[in-house]
């Protein structure tokens, strides 16, 4: 038994170790970034951050951005390879931005590496780049934020207010797979005259390609809270009226405190129509008009609020269903919940012509501490 | 006890000096009626040692025979000579303290002990005066077992004063001493300690088998004796707990182990023992229940760390970078990202350079070793990093795993742990975590196996008795503790019946029914004396 | 005592249930159900020979010779099954953790490893099992983890892919089961009352199904049914996605915990084959049967290797005779137990 211990223990210090990745050895890539490249193939880019040791703590930080043509992300990657030392490990990818015109594609063929790899990081952050993804990571931005920590803080901001869903690429997967349902991913956009990169409003997809429309930055807390989503703080500025000369008097702006949204799909015979209703109670933070006092003016408020957010509501629909993005998945539960609807129809063209009332009702429960 | 036994079984005949060993099997040698040719007897025996005191008395017609390195000159002028100079008695041999024997291998070993003899030429009479010499310590606290509260005295080298120490916290006639020679040619005293009608007979009986099947030249520690009677000597866990706390050892002694002590040695070795066993610490029973668990949560997650962490990281920054969280992945890899050495020797490095200031820490003197763990710990731990030789995360790393094993308060344990260490790395360099599993996995697999005198070393968990699990990860509140640990095998398992019925009285406002007795102390003797060795 | 079994397959019903869609937890439920009938045709056997294991039970029903070559028949067959999880566990960790580290050394840990548990002895096995049992809670806890992300709907519609294909996945589900016959085998070895045994027995079953159809409800509901099928192991997956606040990649963590239950059902196979040897060869001494065993099931991973549509022939195969072997023969076993029992009490009186 000793012996076979003996043995066991000098074979494996022989035969040292097969799958050793030592980390010091690996360049870590933190952004990736997909363009359309020339005869089908695509462009990658990929931004190295270097960090020098200095005796206290990391020291200053160089990056390196590398672009190359190739057939696919696996064979671009064997060609970055190519031109850096030691080799490149995608498996810390913070966020993977994919270009406009790669995106108006398939997306699924530039994503299957990540799906395929185990050690590849599900978690990463999706945008898409308006313009080329090329440009984003080779921005180089006056803060002095790393580029990955940089795109993904604006993903995480957007995420908490209210502008985006995180979507990461595990969560894409499911949606980009199954048919019936579609998702939307934010678009970043490089404002040359602020020098910053800027949140662009979110990129509609149906099926497996971005469809190049949008919904519009300021629009998108009403597209995330008709999905029944919210982020830490919902915030909504609302023009509610004309009489005043000075136009912020004319604006009110309100947190979403909380939110219900609910979905109701209706199939009969060959007809689907869906109902949604989107109840929102709101605290007034900026209202400079009036200091509803009264509960006559909070109502006339509410009442106001839920005739433009429903509008608008009505707006967001109109674009999605020009889009022919099902983000709701309304095709999926018809299937789920109506078989012999779904079976007679075809969703894809039958979608843009259903019919979608949207209907928000606001409640405004608080306004801030004085009246 | 002889009292005691008196009292309950009648027990008249067996009334006769007691030693701490049997003589009945020794040889014998009966005395001669001659002086002369006793004496002579006795030089050849001990080969005419030089520290053989003979002095011949009444004019050459009788003889004081002892030993002056073992007796206590004062000694002899107080026993012997004051009676006879005060005119108590004529003749030494009629001195009503000695103890007679026709002996004459008795002789020697009373010698050896430090006796003196009286022979008087004509009679084959021998008599034994107890003059030995002892020089004690005082029972400090040891410096290995150290608590914050809690009895502040400790073990020390002379076995009577530890029994003495032991006895004198449980006043219990059932607590049985039994006495071993053990050493072929050092005769070391050895006691075998129990509570009777508590510790499973079983192992009491297995324990004393084992002891007498010891034949060794030699038997001059604990560690001497634990590797001849344990049961798996080529398993890296201490199967017997070593302790110098007379309280702890009085804890086990109630739990139903037994406890061996040696002469010369502070240290007292409790079996059969568990694994969590040298987890525990009496502090843990001193303090407030919460902060006890606590305390004994940490130290076990020390475990885990002490053995488990150098591997960790290793695998971690060999195999499987990808768990490092995102925000810190660029710390890490600016960390190590120049270091010439793959992690595995790194931490190959550390750990022996933690290990080297340790040795030679100890065995310096006090001030110097200070310096050392200065000099070696602050001074090259800092200059390695700074040398780019070692990452400062393997400092962390290493330093961490040598703190969490120093946390274990048995030291045998903590030794053990730093050296499961190494195989855990060598694995996780080769294989990443899946090595890690499968060498916890192992440890596992042994710990179960392994037994300690019949008991599973691994007990509460493996094989699993959530009862025992209350003094095992957490420590409930004292009275709760109302069973004994099944792994002492306890013959009688209660230990704490009601004890907090005044609770119960309060509330339905019954007055106190008072049992004759049972809860009163009594009035034993407090003071302490320094001079227990006597038999 | 034994609840640890057959839990070591954990990987495997999710791959198969993909035979039934997303419905696939109903043939899990319906294989369950079967099995619970055969766990009492296994207690009704086992309880007419208390004192004996399951060769010893083979003797006698049989007589000599035909019930040794039948015990052969099932030592062979435990083997297969023991090649099977060297095979799949493999396999499991060369796709997800150590892509490059050759079949042998794998293979030879976890056969190392189990020889060593295996060599303990029953007792020291079943506190082991129970010991590791708890890992169970936290592979649960992890699991319940991704409950964030389920959405109901994917389990919708009920029944859509049909009777036949329900059924078609009831022996695949089954097979996640094949544990249970361990209690035939082991249940002399078990003290207690032969009711309570069957209690202990119906409750670890009971418990294994929760877990599994915990598990695969949890995943069908987090992966779109689309995406399942492209998802082999799709618990490993899922976790993969996830970020805890310490860590990242809860996969990894899951794959080491689960290679401990890999190690007990390996182990229990080993033992379980190694009794057969000791009855059929009348041997003594288990640690050099078991040795010779492993070496045999070790040539006969090494011999497959990573080969991924050899394995999968070869599990077909054992799948198929498993099914055989597991729960029809207890079928066939019972009457004939019966009778002989019968004969032999009538054969008694008159004598």
């Amino acid at each position: 038994m000793k012996k076979l211990i003996l043995v066991l223990s000098t074979l494996l210090l022989l035969t040292g170790c097969w799958d050793e990745r030592q980390f010091k050895n690996i360049k870590l890539v933190l952004t990736l970034g997909y363009d359309q490249g020339e005869n089908g193939g695509i462009i990658e880019t990929v931004s190295i951050p270097t960090i020098q040791r200095s005796s206290e703590g990391p020291g200053p930080e160089s990056v390196q951005v590398i672009s190359t043509d190739a057939v696919t992300p696996r064979d671009a990657r064997d060609k970055v390879d190519q031109s850096i030392s030691n080799t490149f490990d995608p498996a810390k990818v913070k966020v993977v931005v994919i270009g406009e015109d790669l995106a108006k594609e398939n997306i699924y063929p530039t994503l299957d590496e990540f799906y395929r790899n185990p050690n590849n990081n599900l978690n990463a952050h999706l945008a898409l780049a308006r313009g080329k993804a090329e440009d984003i990571l080779n921005f180089n931005s006056q803060s002095p934020t790393r580029i990955s920590d940089y795109i993904s803080g604006i993903l995480e901001g957007a995420v908490a207010a209210t502008h985006a869903t995180g979507e990461n690429l595990q969560l894409v997967c499911a949606e980009l797979i199954e048919p019936g349902e579609d998702f939307s991913i934010p678009m970043l956009k490089i404002d040359e005259e602020q020098s910053v990169i800027k949140f662009d409003g979110m990129g509609l997809f149906h099926e497996d390609h971005y469809t190049g429309i949008d919904i519009p930055a300021d629009q998108t807390t009403l597209f995330m809270l008709m999905q029944g989503k919210k982020g830490r703080v919902a915030r909504l500025t609302k023009k509610v009226s004309d009489k005043h000369e000075n136009e912020q008097m004319n604006y009110v702006t309100v947190n979403v405190m909380n939110q219900k949204q609910k979905l109701k799909i209706k199939a009969e015979g060959e007809t689907v129509s869906a109902d949604l209703k989107v109840d929102l109670k709101v605290r007034v933070v900026e209202y400079p008009a009036d200091h509803l006092a009264e509960s006559a003016t909070v109502k006339e408020l509410n009442q106001k609020l839920s005739e433009i957010l429903t509008k608008e509501a009505e707006e967001i629909i109109k674009i999605m269903q020009e889009a022919n993005s099902d983000i709701w998945a309304i095709g999926r539960q018809v299937k789920a919940y109506h078989p012999e609807v779904h079976k007679k129809l075809d969703w894809i063209e039958a979608y843009p012509e259903i019919e979608i009332t949207p209907n928000v009702d606001v409640e405004i429960l608080q306004h801030g501490i004085i009246n | 006890m002889g009292f005691w036994k008196r009292l309950f079984f009648g027990d008249h005949t067996k009334l006769e000096d007691r030693q701490p060993n049997d003589t009945k099997k020794e040889p014998k040698q009966p005395s001669s009626a001659k002086l002369s040719a006793n004496i002579d007897y006795l030089m050849n025996e001990f080969n005419r040692t030089s520290d053989l005191k003979i002095r011949i008395l009444k004019k050459g017609n009788a003889a004081l025979l002892y030993f002056e390195s073992l007796v206590d000159q004062e000694k002899v002028q107080e026993a012997i000579f004051k009676p006879i100079e005060l005119g108590d008695v004529e003749d030494i041999s009629n001195l009503p303290h000695s103890k007679e024997t026709l002996n004459l291998e008795e002789a020697i070993t009373t010698l050896l002990r430090g006796h003196a003899i009286y022979m008087e030429d004509g009679s084959r009479k021998i008599s034994q005066f107890k003059v030995t010499s002892s020089f004690n310590r005082s029972p400090e606290e040891p410096a290995n077992e150290k608590v914050v509260r809690g009895s502040h005295d400790g073990f020390v080298e002379n076995m009577m004063i530890n029994i003495n120490l032991i006895r004198k916290r449980i006043e219990n006639r059932d607590l049985n001493v039994k006495y071993f020679k053990l050493g072929k040619k050092t005769n070391t005293n050895v006691a075998v300690i129990y509570l009777d009608g508590v510790a499973d007979p079983e192992i009491v009986q297995q324990i004393e088998t084992r002891m007498k099947d010891i034949s060794a030249d030699m038997i001059h520690s604990p560690g001497y004796v634990e590797e001849f009677i344990e049961d798996q000597t080529f398993s890296p866990f201490p199967q017997m707990l070593n302790t110098e706390r007379p309280d702890r050892a009085v804890a086990n002694l109630m739990e139903g182990r037994v406890a061996i002590l040696t002469e010369g040695s502070p240290t007292t070795l409790i079996a059969p023992s568990t694994f969590f066993m040298f987890y525990q610490a009496s502090d843990d029973y001193n303090m407030r229940w919460y902060t006890g668990t606590f305390v004994r949560l940490i130290r076990l997650a020390s475990f885990i760390i002490a053995i488990g962490l150098p591997a960790f990281y290793i695998a971690v920054v060999g195999f499987h970078f990808e768990v490092i969280p995102d925000d810190l992945v660029i710390p890490v890899k600016s960390s190590i990202n120049e270091i010439a050495y793959p992690p595995i020797m790194e931490a190959f490095v550390m750990v022996v350079i933690i290990e080297l200031i340790r040795e030679a820490g100890i065995r310096l003197p006090q001030p110097i070793g200070q310096t050392i763990g200065i000099v070696g710990g602050l001074v090259i731990g800092d200059a390695v990093v700074r040398a780019g030789l070692v990452s400062n995360l393997m400092v962390i790393v290493v330093a961490l795993t040598a703190i969490a094993s120093f946390v274990v308060p048995s030291n045998e344990l903590s030794t053990t742990l730093r050296l499961l260490t190494f195989p855990l790395i060598i694995l996780a360099g080769t294989l990443g975590f899946v090595g890690i599993v499968f060498g916890f996995l192992f440890i596992l697999i042994h710990l179960s196996r392994l037994e300690s005198f019949g008991v599973p070393y691994f007990s509460p968990v493996s094989p699993l008795r959530i009862k025992d699990l209350k003094d095992t990860f957490i420590r409930v509140p004292l009275y709760k503790m109302n069973e004994r640990p099944k792994d002492s095998h306890a013959i009688q398992t209660e230990a704490v019946g009601p004890s907090r019925e005044w609770k119960k009285r309060e509330k339905t406002g019954k007055p106190q029914t008072i049992e004759s007795g049972t809860n009163q102390t009594t009035g034993g003797d407090q003071s302490v004396s320094s001079d227990s060795s006597s038999e | 005592m034994q609840t640890q079994i057959g839990v070591g397959i954990l990987s495997l019903p999710y791959e198969l249930h993909l035979k039934a869609k997303q419905d696939g937890w109903i043939s899990l439920v319906i294989g369950a159900a079967i099995l619970t009938i055969v766990l009492f045709v296994l207690w009704g056997i086992a309880k007419q020979f208390p004192e004996k294991d399951f060769f010893q039970i083979n003797d006698v029903i049989f007589t000599k010779w035909p019930g040794r070559a039948i015990s052969l028949f099932y030592v062979l067959y435990f083997m297969a099954v023991s090649v099977l999880i060297v095979l799949l566990f493999t396999r499991l960790i060369s796709l997800w953790v150590l892509p490059n580290t050759p079949f042998w050394i794998l293979a030879f840990l976890l056969i190392f490893v189990c020889l060593y548990l295996a060599n303990a002895g029953l007792l020291i096995i079943a506190r082991f099992y129970t010991m590791v049992s708890f890992l169970l809670l936290l592979l649960i806890v992890l699991t319940i983890y991704s409950l964030q992300e389920i959405h109901l709907m994917y389990l919708l519609p009920v029944g859509e892919s049909g009777l036949g294909k329900i059924m078609s996945g009831v022996p695949e589900a089954m097979m996640s089961f094949l544990g249970f016959f361990v209690s035939l085998v082991f249940f002399s070895k078990v003290e207690g009352k032969s009711k309570d045994k069957l209690k202990i027995m119906l409750a670890a079953h009971l418990f294994v199904l929760v877990y599994y159809l915990f598990t695969v409800a949890v995943t069908y509901m987090f992966f779109s049914t689309e995406e399942l099928r492209l998802v082999p192991e799709p618990l490993l997956y899922m976790l993969k996605s996830f970020e805890l606040p310490i860590v990242a990649r809860v996969d990894l963590f899951f794959v080491s915990i689960w290679v401990v239950s890999v190690a007990t059902s390996f182990t229990t196979y080993i033992y379980m084959a190694g009794l057969g040897v000791k009855h059929i060869f009348n041997k003594k001494s288990s640690p050099i049967i078991h040795f010779i065993l492993c070496l045999l099931i070790f040539v006969g991973a090494t011999l497959i290797g990573y080969d991924m549509g050899k394995m999968n022939r070869f599990g077909e195969i054992i799948v198929g005779i498993g099914l055989g072997a597991t729960v029809a023969f207890p079928f066939l076993m019972f009457p004939i137990v019966w009778l002989v029992k019968r004969m032999k009490g009538k054969g008694a009186g008159q004598a």
